[in-house]
């Protein structure tokens, strides 16, 4: 990891644990569902950071911590040099100035009673923007320009406008008052194929044209590869693997790594047919209940007898710039040790 | 294991299809208002054993193909024209008794979401032997046997206890092998299947499409595979169609429609997907627009309004299907289509 003065977001063992409350009047505390579970990372200023990860890994609950959507229930959140988990409301309204998130689903993230001028106007009114409403009409016109839409879409309403178009509004009203850091969950995962790939370039020239810091969290490896610089890989609350973006696809140390990427079909049937597939046995367990040692043993084609099963691996750097959670992450790269026939599940596991 | 996609292409050249339909058209009719065409005739084959791709983006008809072939349509506000012949009977002529007896026995189908496929207030072992004693004529004990070794097959762990299990209290994956497991249980000669894998996570996405692949190639089964993933297609589809706006614009074989996509809809949409093993770097190629952008069939092209080969001659009304001269193994809808690999511009 890069230190110093061009990080603009740090993340220090973060923490979510969500109560799972029992009974009815009471409500006592029966349990904590680690969402996430001690995270810590790094995204330097200009860059893109993908986290990618299954459903229930914790990976959208990560980006709203950052922005505290969600409170932390520990660790810390330095965004440019302040930590976030400290400030008071206030002074937390003021900061999220600096930092936007895009949702997912754009139908759903927009007023569909408010025209797009006043969606894009809300924001700037919000934190008391200079120049008032005439100047904020005007940023408006530079905002439409700014995603690709014309002038006139700023009098029609979110329904009038198709899934892409509709992604693009909600990108620029997270940068209508010049954040550094945005953070994107699932930007494109909405939308049909033929248009995710505009959305990709738009969410990349912003970022050349603004300076833009990006958090972006997907469950799409190829378009989190495509679009960004490093990438986290998450697993049941934790991070497995942390890499240059070409780095992962091209030696990939955590056996889940290599699992999912085994897994992601490729349009291509040369390379279909050529492929080794690990498939892995079962299903993802309870984030409530992660299993003890390491979280992945369950359903790892690699385990090895009592390490794996009792003893909790640490985030190592094995390359500059690539930390894997893997006891055995060497042996599995030189191919000292080879994914086993898991014996659960007959039909769906083990290399095909 | 192997891909059995030589075996299948094999099996397919010998006998008659098994599935074909012929000229299928869908419109959704609403008051004062034209009708909603969304399948424009729509012709395909399906030969035993033969896995059947529908390809294509949201609103291009390829699942209302699926649901009309199913007699699923809702009878009110849809018309339904054109043929739909499994084994040379017409599906679409005969009546809702004679179609329930078929559906479940000879033709099954597995959707996207299994939450909502499933009774959710119905044991899952009952909702397996419900199909065994109605359409295998089975009775209790025999079906509740058959319905453990099914589960066992597609790969559900302490089969016995889950048979007792309601739906909500497995995993999606799981539930999704349960939904295979019944459309299985009769051994249908006709499995279609709607997006399986769209709402799984890409582990148990591999789990379930590696187990339709064998249990295509152990049984003998034919599939309609209807997916929107091009990855999907080219793991384990034998022939694909790509349809665009209700009708096909273009049909190969998988190996062939992805070493050399003749349509410029096809062409775009590889482009346009950021693939894992390439190398990194560059822009994408978006096609522009979005599918509501259409122009109707009968004024020319429909893909025309987003295609950068396009001019005044895609302005051919009704464009036909038809055999590619370039590449032969091809069907193709295109005035314009792009030139196939190492072509001279």
């Amino acid at each position: 990891m890069t230190g110093g003065g061009d990080v603009l977001l740090e993340v220090r063992d973060l923490e979510v644990h969500f109560p799972i409350r029992s009974g009815v009047l009471l409500q006592r505390t029966v349990g904590h569902v680690r969402a996430v579970d001690g995270i810590s990372l790094d995204v330097r200023r200009g860059t893109t950071l993908g986290l990618v990860g299954e459903s229930g890994c914790g990976k959208s609950t990560l980006g709203r911590a950052v922005l505290r959507l969600v409170e932390p229930t520990g660790g810390s959140v330095r965004f440019d040099g302040v930590d976030l988990t400290t400030l008071s409301p206030e002074e937390l309204r003021r900061s999220r100035r600096r930092m936007q998130m895009v949702f997912q689903d754009p139908m759903a993230s927009l007023d569909p009673r408010q025209d797009v001028e006043s969606l894009l106007v809300e924001p700037m009114r919000a934190h008391r923007l200079d120049g008032g409403p005439t100047a904020w009409r005007a940023r408006v016109r530079e905002l439409l320009g700014l995603v690709g839409l014309p002038s006139t879409a700023a009098a029609k309403y979110p329904h009038e406008f198709s899934g892409g178009q509709r992604q693009r509004i909600g990108i620029a009203r997270a940068i209508a008052l010049e954040p550094d850091l945005v953070i994107a969950d699932e930007p494109v995962s909405a939308l049909d194929v033929s248009v995710q790939a505009q959305v990709v370039n738009l969410l990349e020239e912003l970022q050349e044209r603004l300076g833009l810091t990006y958090v972006v969290i997907a469950h799409d490896l190829a378009v989190v590869r495509h679009i960004s610089d490093e990438i986290g890989v998450m697993y049941l609350g934790a991070l497995v693997e942390q890499s240059p973006s070409e780095q992962l696809y091209l030696q990939p140390l955590h056996p889940y790594t290599i699992s999912l990427i085994s897994a992601i079909p490729v349009p291509d049937p040369e390379v279909e047919d050529r492929r080794e597939r690990i498939l892995l046995a079962g299903d993802l367990p309870s984030p409530a209940a992660p299993p003890p040692g390491c979280r992945f043993h369950t359903r790892c084609p690699f385990r090895q007898p009592t390490r794996c099963d009792d003893e909790v691996p640490a985030l190592r750097e094995l390359a500059p710039g690539h930390r894997v959670a893997c006891h055995w992450a060497e042996d599995v790269r030189d191919g000292r040790i080879v994914a086993a026939e898991s014996a659960h599940d007959p039909t769906a596991a083990g290399t095909v | 294991m192997t891909v059995p996609a030589v075996t299948l292409a094999a099996r397919r050249r010998e006998g008659t299809p098994l599935l074909s339909v012929r000229d299928l058209q869908v419109r959704f009719t609403r008051r004062g208002r034209a009708p909603v065409r969304a399948v424009d005739g729509v012709s395909f084959d399906v030969a035993p054993g033969q896995v059947v791709g529908l390809v294509g983006e949201s609103g291009c008809g390829k699942s209302v193909t699926s649901l009309a072939v199913m007699g699923l349509l809702a009878p009110r506000g849809v018309e339904v024209e054109g043929e739909v012949l499994f084994e040379g009977q017409d599906l679409l002529a005969l009546s809702s008794d004679e179609l329930r007896e078929l559906r479940g026995r000879d033709i099954a189908m597995v959707f996207q979401d299994p939450m909502t496929s499933l009774n959710p207030v119905v044991p899952v072992g009952t909702q397996v032997t419900e199909v065994l004693r109605r359409h295998a004529g089975m009775d209790r004990g025999q079906a509740r046997d058959e319905a453990e070794s099914l589960l066992e097959r597609v790969g559900i762990p302490d089969p016995a206890r889950r048979l007792k299990d309601y739906p909500h209290q497995l995993s999606g994956g799981m539930r999704q092998r349960a939904l295979i497991a019944i459309a299985l249980a009769c051994k249908p000669r006709l499995l279609i299947a709607d997006e399986p894998t769209t709402a799984l996570d890409v582990t148990i996405q591999a789990q379930v499409l590696e187990l339709l692949k064998q249990l295509v190639a152990e049984t003998g089964t034919a599939m309609i595979m209807i997916t929107h993933d091009l990855g999907v297609v080219a793991g384990i589809c034998d022939e694909v169609n790509v349809m665009y706006a209700g009708r096909v614009v273009e049909r190969a074989g998988r190996r062939e429609l992805f070493a050399s996509p003749r349509h410029q809809y096809t062409g775009g949409l590889l482009r346009s997907i950021p693939r894992l093993d390439a190398v990194r770097g560059g822009q994408l190629t978006p096609i522009p627009g979005s599918a509501s952008d259409v122009l109707p069939w009968e004024r020319g092209c429909a893909f025309a309004p987003r295609c950068s080969a396009q001019d005044a001659d895609c302005l051919v009304p009704d464009l036909e299907l038809t055999l590619d001269d370039v590449r032969p193994e091809h069907r193709l809808r295109c005035v314009h289509p792009v030139p196939p690999p190492g072509a001279a511009l």
